[in-house]
């Protein structure tokens, strides 16, 4: 176990380190996300009427785009570089692998929150700093990292890469989107208080079982 | 010999359907689709269920064999899910006055189709049977959670589709008739599905085979692909 967490720690320090040195990708992500805002101002004609209502939509809609960009890259470098095998040969067990890459791109996407909000805050003159708002955020980031990290494991050994992972992802995510919107619609007050337990309670079912599932199949996506 | 027996039922069935059913009150006549449309329903995801489970025994036994059946019963059920989707769109055109609504119950089946069409995109995007027979047993098996999705969604959400059993106050009210018509579609679907299954993972083993010989006899064979 000690082992375990000792190679997650090395693995995930391996990756921030090198996004660090390049910051390609969080580059690209912050300005697609930001792009994306632009857009949605234009294509939905934001009146500060309805803007406030579709706020959590946008802003989880841009993350989740946004986020394609990390999770293609996730194993890219292993994948061009022929790395796989050391890694491979160099952990304790597989599923450490894909619980460091788990724990990246989740870091990648809670730190693109935290850029977007104050960005969407300042742009639409609304502001969305609200903890248990950050919160659905996080644990919907937790289920898009866990379901996307599997997904770009096996795009990224396809013909098609890039192009294979929102078609493959984007259908799983259905639970996640419904639970984020819906929920943190009632957060931030555009619709009526409704009870949001159940959509929290999905959330957080979902995000524990795709982990776990996939910590079960990573051996076999990864191992010949 | 199956082939016939689910050929016989099908037919059975469907005269079921038209003659010895009365005409739903309410609705009319498109009630009748309903048969068809919740016994195809039924078999989506009794198909998808199959195929997770055949993705299973591929990756502990590592057998192509349960590869070919995971294929072949993720395409067989994509085609009833799809008949199922079709169907319910005839009806509602009547009776909810519109094709398409965005309903849960209509958007999770519909998502469920596009997980199993992004399975199918996933094997023709890999090229090495073995790596190609892994990745489809794990999407088989993640893919499966919209599956139980579907079904609860028009339970557990608030929804317009109706719940045939288990519904409480929202129980379809259907006479002996209409139940018995709807377990004889059921039975003869599902024999329906077992023979296609069967066939689709013969028709899918021959075609492995020939390109094999093809492969060997032929080297230049593969830029005709």
């Amino acid at each position: 176990m000690k082992a375990w967490l000792h190679s997650v720690r090395v693995l995930i320090w391996k990756d921030l380190v090198q996004e660090w040195r390049s910051r390609d990708i969080l580059t690209s992500m912050l300005a697609f996300a930001v792009l994306s805002l632009f857009i949605f101002n234009y294509a939905l004609e934001l009146s500060p009427i309805n803007r406030a209502d579709i706020a959590p939509g946008i802003v989880w809609v841009v993350m989740v785009f946004a986020g394609t960009l990390g999770l293609n890259r996730s194993f890219t470098a292993e994948q061009d570089q022929g790395c796989f095998e050391g890694l491979i040969m160099a952990v304790p067990d597989l599923s450490a692998i894909y619980f460091a890459k788990l724990l990246t791109n989740l870091l990648m996407m809670v730190f693109l929150a935290v850029l977007v909000i104050p960005i969407y805050s300042v742009l639409y003159n609304q502001s969305l700093f609200n903890w248990a708002f950050f919160g659905v955020l996080a644990l919907g980031s937790w289920g898009y990292s866990a379901a996307g990290t599997l997904i770009a494991s096996m795009t990224v050994q396809t013909r098609m890469r890039d192009l294979l992972l929102p078609v493959l992802l984007f259908p799983l995510l259905l639970p996640v989107n419904m639970a984020v919107v819906k929920s943190c619609g009632v957060l931030l007050g555009s619709v009526a208080g409704q009870d949001i337990n159940g959509w929290l309670n999905l959330l957080l079912v979902y995000d524990v079982i795709v982990t776990m599932l996939s910590i079960m199949v990573f051996e076999y996506v990864i191992q010949e | 010999m199956l082939s016939v027996l689910a050929f016989l039922l099908v037919l059975f069935a469907f005269i079921c359907m038209l003659f010895f059913t009365p005409v739903e009150q309410t609705m009319g006549l498109v009630q009748k689709v309903f048969y068809f449309h919740m016994s195809a329903a039924w078999v989506g995801m009794l198909a998808f269920l199959v195929a997770a489970v055949f993705g299973l025994l591929y990756l502990s036994r590592r057998d192509m064999k349960w590869d070919t059946l995971t294929a072949a019963s993720v395409e067989v059920g994509l085609l009833f899910t799809v008949i199922c989707i079709l169907s319910g769109m005839i009806w509602a055109r009547p009776i909810w006055n519109t094709w398409w609504t965005w309903d849960p119950r209509l958007t999770t089946v519909t998502i469920m189709a596009f997980t199993y069409i992004a399975f199918i995109l996933l094997r023709r995007g890999v090229d090495n049977p073995t790596r190609r027979a892994r990745f489809s047993a794990v999407y088989a098996l993640i893919g499966f959670i919209s599956v139980p999705l579907t079904f609860f969604s028009a339970r557990l959400l608030r929804t317009i589709h109706p719940v045939v059993f288990g519904g409480g106050e929202a129980d379809m009210n259907l006479n002996p008739q209409m139940l018995a018509t709807l377990f004889i579609s059921l039975v003869a679907f599902t024999v329906l599905y077992a023979v296609l299954l069967l066939q689709r993972a013969r028709l899918m083993a021959q075609q492995d085979k020939l390109n094999q010989q093809v492969a060997v006899t032929d080297d230049s064979y593969d830029w005709g692909e």
